[in-house]
């Protein structure tokens, strides 16, 4: 390469450096500094000006002329900046006067409140070593009733009602046809929760969607007992909702499960008192729990005699309303930012 | 379940405070879920006489009553009530009475007459709804008695939530039951009236499985009127309308003891005859309530010798319907299949006291008794005469052996994690009237009738549980060792992208797992397409959420429409959720797939001060995609990205990773995001989170180099058909010792030719091993220059 054609590429660069600077100038200040250090008296482009002198007379014109074109661009770039700076709202100053004025700030985002509360319980539950499996939403009839106890036309059928695709094909009603897929395929000891989203066919009000979060959790192993059960709920319901909060277990009724119970915590609001939230009870309905039927192990292939369980369920979306005081439960499918983004900080809330 | 307190006290004696039973009970597994007192709250409300009755000088339809309430002066007050008149005797409520509601008396006048108080209707005491006129009391009391405790119903309602397994909760015998073995109290029992079971009856059970038994007892002399009031009142405590004396004992006694009965106008029954069949295709029974029945062969009826009179456990027919002429009455008391009636009752859409008690088995052992108690009370009530025999059809004798429940100590306690033994357990289930003989470690138990839901040990360990006591189990020690596992890797990683999501300024949401049936061709998919054919919901809430999602962009773009309407300028928002691709091969089952999308809609930043306002573009989504990707462990460069379709203005790419779509994104277009009523540009991304997971590789740390780095810029003028990839390619694959390379610079247009594009690289050069040479360096840039000109004609800016 002729020397020559160094000086020019000498000379591009140089232009290419000098319109980074320019249009990475913030401000008017240093923008100024930038034409000074390029082309400035003592700048850098002049100074290659200066040195042709040293070069030999018949190159002199050519470079001479790259070093003043040069110079036009870059003064245009100057100019340039200088009318897109100019146009910005308030210039900037190296000292922030008024401090007051806000910071720089991006959109801010976080995570559903759903999914929010349920990564809560989750974690409690991992602690506790719980590992997590999950199903499909699409479920046999078979999973979804018969494999838990609810004989085909059965009123027991009644309590859930149901979406259906088909005569044996349907929305999940619950979690828990997972319990029955999950021991199909695992021997025990299993120590399970559950996460999803459940179905039930329900004109939505306030206080009823027709899709819904629900949390299954399945312990099953040789001598596990409706003790042990008070022992793992009642570790949950203090450690989301708080220390001093008491336990009752009420008999139920659960298909698939026997002895069945209500679990239901002392109201957080009223401290057992009686209010709006508790119905004036003292007590907030919280899960169902119980001890895993033996015709459910019968089903899933686990031999009864051989090995005891219990098993809980409870509802997301139930949980997050009462923990935050939200009285519709149709808000959290309707996603209004405005309501969501309330529930991403990590202050206390709740009634 | 509404379950009267004073009927209770009928059978055991029952804590003073109705708060207390309803909170033992709702701890014993019956859960009270309201107490009603049934007295209406009203005060002042005394008996008055009317002595005299004129008419108002200036209303026609008003009266003037002079009404002696037992003060000094007879009280005047204005009436409306066209059926006043001299010498009754009427509830009056005086100055300061408060009627129920709160609604308060004071002395006014009416039309410019003076009246002093009010005389009330039954509706306004809220005891009755006959508003028509004032009630006229049918006993005697001083003028001026206060009529509180006469008036009002001192009762108590308990609304008592029973589950499906326990239909020998449903009466107010069984609840007094459940109360006796609660309090460990004597149950009284009732009054019975024998009979002989040897009646010539014409009775036939076609099928013993549809009908296991059939009782019938026979009433002459029948006296149709109205029943005594204690059984009015204790009837209109629980809901139940008084008829007469025949049909109100029926109800009686099926809320008494839970057994359903029948009266039949015996005299209506051709050929004096009954018999339990299936229907006939195309026979019709005009039912209780006047409606024409059209029935089936799925459907059981009680027929006479020509048609069907009643739908077996359902509701009786109009035609033999027990009326003011009616003489004799055939009783009918039975069992039924539950599934047939449950069948029947769905498909005739007609719900009874009696068809909710079957469908949940009632019991065969108390058919005969009931009639016992209902012909009992009919004598009391001197409502006819019952025959001294009956007919008692047991179809299946089997039904009525009494079964035998063995219940082992060791796994009674195992299970409830309690040191109990066999005869503490026995004796518990003794409180249920549960006989049993109890060795040192099992308890054989025989099980009563009416307990159809107690067939295996386990049954018997709830019931030993709840009379324990719930709360008295598990304070002490756990019998168990916990396991412990590890949570799901893929759970672990959903959640961190999810967060890192979020923090990237994305709003999570949650949206329906239902969609339109026309979403498909809303968002322009093809035919082909698998998204297009979605699972239909046979009994769906609306047709608009009668398919499932075979794509969360619906759902977002709803989101987007809600939100650009309230108030944001600009949102981010993303969701992780499942769509559901029809499947043939899974038993009709669909792939239930995960996917995650991120939409970015309107302004791309919040208006502030320090910036001007810029929309969304391309490559915001670009980079977010990039950025998460980056975060799973895929290397956005190494996937390749094909355009998959343009759409009026809109446009959407595919990323591929060994031939199989990973993600698809780009730009709604106009005409299918203004179907959705969005004016906005709206971007977005959608990963196939298992797509996904197949092309992460899991990789190892490389080591830092301590080592100075070198750096490059370079500026290269490319042609209109080369890419960004195709350079950025072909230098990581040719150029030894590059660290990175990235974009500062890119612009078209200007000094350069038609079609050409100027990018601007700086090249990061490093090596592990030693400080590399200038020369180095600038051979292996010439290298790629070489090939850059050769194979895509790319040169540089300089040449």
């Amino acid at each position: 390469m002729a020397e020559e054609d160094l000086d020019r590429q000498a000379i591009e660069d140089l232009v290419e450096s000098a319109s980074r600077a320019i249009a990475g100038s913030e401000n008017l200040d240093s923008l100024e500094a930038e034409r000074i250090r390029y082309l400035g008296r003592k700048g850098e482009l002049t100074k290659s000006l200066r040195s042709i002198k040293s070069l030999p007379a018949e190159k002199r014109p050519a470079v001479g002329n790259a070093i003043n074109q040069a110079k036009e661009r870059l003064e245009a770039l100057i100019e340039e900046r200088k009318t897109s700076l100019s146009a910005s709202f308030v210039e900037e100053e190296p000292y922030p006067g008024d401090f007051t004025l806000p910071g720089r700030s991006g959109f801010s985002g976080g995570r559903h409140i759903l999914h929010s509360v349920m990564g809560e319980i989750k974690e409690i539950f991992a602690g506790m070593g719980y590992s997590i499996a999950e199903g499909s939403d699409v479920e046999l009839d078979y999973y979804n009733f018969e494999a838990l106890n609810f004989p085909p036309d059965h009123p027991s059928r009644d309590l859930q009602d149901t979406f259906y695709i088909n005569k044996d094909i349907l929305l999940r009603t619950h979690t828990s046809p997972v319990q029955v897929r999950y021991m199909e395929k695992h021997k025990p000891p299993v120590r399970i929760i559950v996460p999803g989203k459940v179905y039930r066919n329900e004109s939505p009000d306030p206080s009823h969607s027709a899709e819904f979060l629900q949390m299954e959790g399945l312990y099953v192993d040789e001598n596990v007992s409706l003790a042990d059960l008070r022992n793992d709920v009642t570790y949950f319901i203090r450690s989301f909702f708080g220390q001093d909060a008491s336990v009752r277990f009420r008999p139920h009724f659960f298909p698939f499960t026997e002895p069945s119970a209500e679990v239901d915590m002392s109201c957080f609001s009223c401290r057992g008192e009686g209010c709006q939230i508790c119905q004036k009870t003292g007590w907030i309905e919280i899960m169902g729990a119980g001890m895993v039927h033996p015709n459910v192990f019968r089903y899933a292939g686990y031999d009864p005699d051989a090995y005891t369980g219990f098993a809980f369920g409870m509802g997301i979306d139930r949980i997050a309303m009462l923990k935050y005081g939200i009285d519709d439960i149709r808000r959290f499918l309707t996603n209004d930012l405005r309501f969501l983004s309330q529930f991403w900080s990590e202050r206390e809330m709740g009634e | 379940m509404k379950v009267s307190l004073n009927w209770l006290r009928r059978y055991v004696s029952i804590p003073e405070d109705p708060e207390v039973l309803a909170h033992d009970l709702t701890m014993f597994g019956l859960n009270v879920e309201e107490v009603l007192p049934l007295s209406p709250a009203f005060e002042g409300i005394v008996f008055g006489r009317v002595i005299d009755v004129v008419k108002h000088p200036k209303a026609d339809k008003l009266v003037l009553c002079t009404v002696d309430t037992g003060e000094e002066e007879p009280l005047g007050i204005v009436c409306g009530a066209s059926n006043v008149r001299p010498g009754i005797g009427v509830p009056v409520a005086v100055h300061g009475a408060v009627l129920p509601g709160g609604f308060k008396i004071k002395r006014t006048k009416i039309r410019g007459e003076a009246s002093e108080g009010m005389i009330c209707s039954e509706k306004e005491l809220a005891i009755g709804e006959d508003s028509d006129g004032i009630m006229v009391l049918d006993f005697e009391e001083k003028p001026g008695a206060d009529l509180t405790s006469r008036l009002g119903n001192d009762d108590v309602i308990l609304d008592i939530e029973v589950t499906p397994n326990r239909p020998d909760q449903l009466s107010h015998f069984g609840i007094a039951r459940e109360i006796a073995a609660l309090y460990k109290r004597p149950l009284e029992i009732n009054d019975l009236f024998g009979l002989d079971e040897n009646d010539p009856f014409d009775l036939s059970i076609e099928d013993c499985e549809d009908c296991p038994r059939y009782s019938a007892a026979f009433i002459d002399n029948v006296k149709v009127a109205p029943s005594p009031p204690w059984m009015q009142k204790l009837l209109k405590a629980v809901g139940v309308k008084p008829i007469n004396n025949i049909v109100d004992v029926t109800n009686f006694v099926l809320m008494e003891l839970g057994q359903p009965l029948h009266a039949f106008d015996r005299d209506m029954l051709e050929n004096d005859s009954i018999v339990v069949r299936r229907a006939k295709e195309d026979e019709m029974l005009v039912t209780l309530d006047g409606e024409k029945r059209e029935l089936d062969k799925e459907i059981l009826v009680i027929a006479d010798a020509e048609h069907p009179v009643a739908l077996a456990g359902i509701m009786g027919g109009e035609e033999t319907e027990v009326t003011e002429n009616t003489s004799r009455v055939l009783l009918e008391s039975a069992m039924f299949e539950p599934r047939l009636i449950r069948r029947a009752r769905q498909r005739l859409k007609l719900e009874t006291e009696a068809s909710y008690r079957f469908e949940r088995e009632g019991d065969v052992g108390i058919t005969k008794l009931a009639l016992e108690r209902t012909c009992r009370l009919l004598e009391e009530m001197g409502a006819g005469n019952p025959g001294p025999s009956c007919r008692d059809l047991v179809a299946d004798a089997k039904r009525l052996e009494k079964r035998t429940v063995t219940l082992r100590a060791s796994q009674a306690n195992r299970l409830m994690g309690t040191h109990l033994s066999a005869s503490d357990l026995a004796s518990l289930l003794e409180r249920l009237g549960m006989a049993s003989v109890a060795s040192d470690e099992q308890i054989d138990v025989e099980i009563p009738t009416f307990r159809r839901d107690i067939s295996q040990e386990v049954d018997l360990i709830e019931e030993t549980a709840r009379l324990y006591g719930y709360e008295m189990i598990g304070h002490d020690t756990s019998a168990s060792i916990h396991v412990f596992t590890a949570r799901s890797e893929r759970d672990i990683r959903n959640n961190k992208i999810c967060n890192y999501l979020a923090s990237r300024g994305f709003a999570e949401v949650v949206t329906t797992s239902f969609m339109d049936p026309g979403d498909p061709e809303r968002l322009g998919l093809e035919q082909g397409d698998r998204r297009s054919g979605a699972l239909k919901i046979e009994n769906p809430l609306s047709a608009s959420n009668s398919v499932l999602r075979t794509s969360l962009i619906p759902g977002a773009l709803n989101v987007v429409r809600r939100n650009l309407a309230s108030e944001s300028e600009g949102l981010r928002i993303f969701e992780l959720g499942k769509v559901f691709i029809p499947e043939k091969n899974n038993k009709g089952l669909p792939d239930e797939e995960l996917h995650l999308l991120a939409v970015l809609a309107g302004n791309s930043r919040p208006m502030q001060w320090l910036e001007q306002a810029r929309m969304f573009d391309f490559f915001d989504m670009k980079g977010e995609l990039d950025g998460l990707l980056q975060r799973f462990g895929v290397d956005p460069g190494a996937l390749e990205v094909l355009s998959a379709g343009t759409a009026v203005d809109g446009f959407i790419f595919e990323w591929l990773s060994d031939g199989q779509p990973v993600a698809e994104g780009g730009k709604i277009s106009k005409k299918v995001a203004s179907r959705y009523e969005i004016d906005d540009d709206i971007f977005y991304f959608d990963i196939s989170i298992e797509a996904l997971e197949r092309t992460v590789v899991r990789s190892r740390y490389n080591d830092v180099s301590p080592y100075p780095v070198v750096k490059r810029d370079l500026c290269l003028i490319a042609g209109e058909k080369v890419t960004f990839a195709d350079i950025t390619n072909l230098f990581k694959k040719r150029a030894k010792f590059l660290e990175s390379i990235s974009l500062f610079d890119y612009y078209r247009g200007g000094r350069l030719g038609e079609g050409e594009r100027s990018y601007t690289f700086r090249l990061s050069f490093r090596s592990p091993k030693g400080t590399l040479d200038d020369d180095i360096v600038d051979a292996e840039i010439e290298k790629v220059l070489e090939g850059l000109k050769r194979d895509l004609k790319v040169t540089l800016r300089s040449e």
